[in-house]
């Protein structure tokens, strides 16, 4: 996969536990344009082990000088984010990859309501530059756990002014998911971003109140998550993997040399599906691509965030 | 026709069938597609509100059966062109959850598509019942006109009179299949002409 060189311009404290980080190419033209709601993977080297990580593009779509990321520091960290927070700062060299967009506003819609759960507002940063340029009929509804954690909260009023709604948690403040999609105007759609409770509480709100599918948008980037080491056949290569329990399937794959296809690691965008030829255990599913069919007819598997518990997995790759 | 030759762009309609998620139905149906409506009132008299906009069409009169069956919110209108402005009207006052339920030939559910998605009421929010007839709405890719009623396989244009070729290449957006010319090579050479969307 082909990958843009970068070096890091300025880096940002923005709470506790978020960081901002500006990027630059490193030959200094300027970067691909972009639409609102894109990601790249972050290409990063942590003590001799590639990880690749997804991050949502917060910065304006029309600056291709610089992209802009924020990352927000996991406890249940692998070590990408404590990386990026500890070992980046100013001048660092890194790879990303090429934006793609897997969540991006849809354009027939006649009102935007934009729901953010904590590190969930960056997608929308590069969203709300678009939906004010087109002058488009929206809301933003940010939920954080309290005022220090409400990242961007300020630059987000000067954007959005009355359109921004936030709710603070520490404080009681709590969004009423049914009353805001309740009443909504024809053509409304709804995007949200977040953890995983919200999102999936939106999605069910929305759903529950006759909303038609292809209104309802969310993206939630998954981490492979820590498990139980186990082995896989690769049939093609010919080779046998070994999965360690920190390591996800695809980057233990890449580990051994075997070129696979991917493109958020984040179990979202379907690229890096593989086909199981074989398997005499149980496949542990933690994708948003696959439908719960495939799921269940254990044909098929994301290996950038599923893993296996069983003692031969065949995989045709 | 090539067995099991099928065009992405072709429409699927089905037979309609409530929504059970939805907060409010509207229901549209033309001449023979008040038979839909009476299907749908068969199955269940849902508890949200309803809405039916109904005009009888060619010999197909369902409006005595509809006025004793549609609990609330029924409208019988004369004409395709009043149920299209009924529609304007009852839709300025309808939130999401809506669900719109659409029964009558293809002329006439794409013209209440059309008005529909007007208000952001897109496409795969809508269900569709095909009724009465299987005649065409065409586009002529050459002067831009529609002809509707089309029930053969080449047709005439209504706005600049060239014989189309009555294609299965459909456009939502203009709610109808492309016509082109089909004796352009050599003028005046038509193939037999058959009724075949009657």
């Amino acid at each position: 996969m082909s990958m843009i060189d970068i070096k890091v311009a300025a880096v940002e404290q923005v709470t506790p536990l978020v960081k901002h980080f500006t990027f630059v190419k490193k030959d200094g033209s300027p970067f691909p344009a972009f639409s609102g709601g894109s990601h790249v993977v972050v290409s990063m080297n942590v003590g001799g082990r590639v990880h690749r990580n997804p991050y949502s593009l917060m910065g304006s779509p029309a600056d291709t000088g610089a992209y802009h990321i924020s990352v927000r520091k996991q406890e249940q960290s692998r070590g990408g984010s404590v990386f990026m927070h500890e070992n980046v700062e100013v001048g660092t060299s890194l790879q990303i990859t090429y934006p793609v967009n897997l969540f991006s506003l849809a354009k027939k819609a006649h009102k935007h309501i934009l729901i953010a759960g904590g590190i969930g507002i960056t997608p929308f940063m590069s969203q709300l530059i678009d939906l004010n340029r087109l002058d488009a009929n929206f809301e933003l509804h940010y939920a954080f756990r309290s005022p220090e954690h409400g990242a961007f909260a300020d630059k987000l009023k000067a954007i959005c002014s009355d359109k921004l709604h936030c709710y603070a948690d520490s404080k009681g403040e709590r969004l009423d998911l049914l009353a805001l999609l309740s009443k909504q105007p024809l053509g409304t759609h709804v995007y949200v971003c977040g953890p995983n409770p919200m999102v999936v509480a939106v999605i069910e709100t929305a759903r529950n109140l006759g909303w038609p599918e292809n209104h309802i948008h969310s993206e939630q980037f998954l981490s492979p998550g820590i498990g139980e080491p186990f082995k896989i056949q690769l049939a093609k290569s010919n080779i046998e993997v070994h999965v360690p329990a920190e390591m996800s399937m695809l980057e233990a794959i890449e580990a051994a040399g075997v070129d696979a296809d991917y493109l958020c690691r984040g179990g979202v965008c379907g690229r890096c599906e593989v086909n199981v030829l074989e398997s005499d255990g149980a496949l542990l599913h933690h994708d948003h691509f696959l439908t719960d069919a495939e799921k269940a007819s254990g044909k098929k598997i994301m290996p950038c965030v599923s893993r296996a518990r069983c003692d031969r997995l065949v995989l045709e790759l | 026709m090539e067995r099991g030759y099928w065009i992405r762009s072709k429409p699927v309609y089905t037979s309609l069938l409530w929504h059970e998620k939805a907060t409010s139905h509207l229901v549209v149906a033309q001449g023979q597609g008040g038979m839909a409506v009476l299907k749908l009132f068969q199955l269940m008299h849902p508890k949200q509100a309803i809405t039916v906009l109904y005009t009888p069409y060619a010999e197909a009169d369902y409006s005595k059966t509809l006025v004793k069956v549609v609990p609330e919110g029924l409208h019988i209108l004369e004409t395709e062109q009043e149920v299209l402005a009924k529609l304007d009207s009852v839709l300025q006052s309808m939130y999401m959850g809506m669900r719109l339920y659409i029964a009558g030939s293809e002329d006439f559910m794409w013209s209440v598509a059309k008005v529909a998605n007007k208000f952001g009421v897109e496409d795969a929010g809508m269900m569709k019942e095909l009724t009465g007839t299987l005649a065409r709405p065409i586009y002529c890719v050459h002067c831009k006109a529609t002809t509707h009623g089309v029930t053969t396989n080449i047709g005439e244009c209504s706005g600049c009179g060239r014989m189309l070729f009555v294609r299965d290449h459909f456009s939502r957006k203009l709610g109808a299949y492309m016509g082109l010319m089909i004796d352009a090579e050599s003028p005046g050479e038509l193939p037999e002409i058959e009724e075949i969307y009657p």
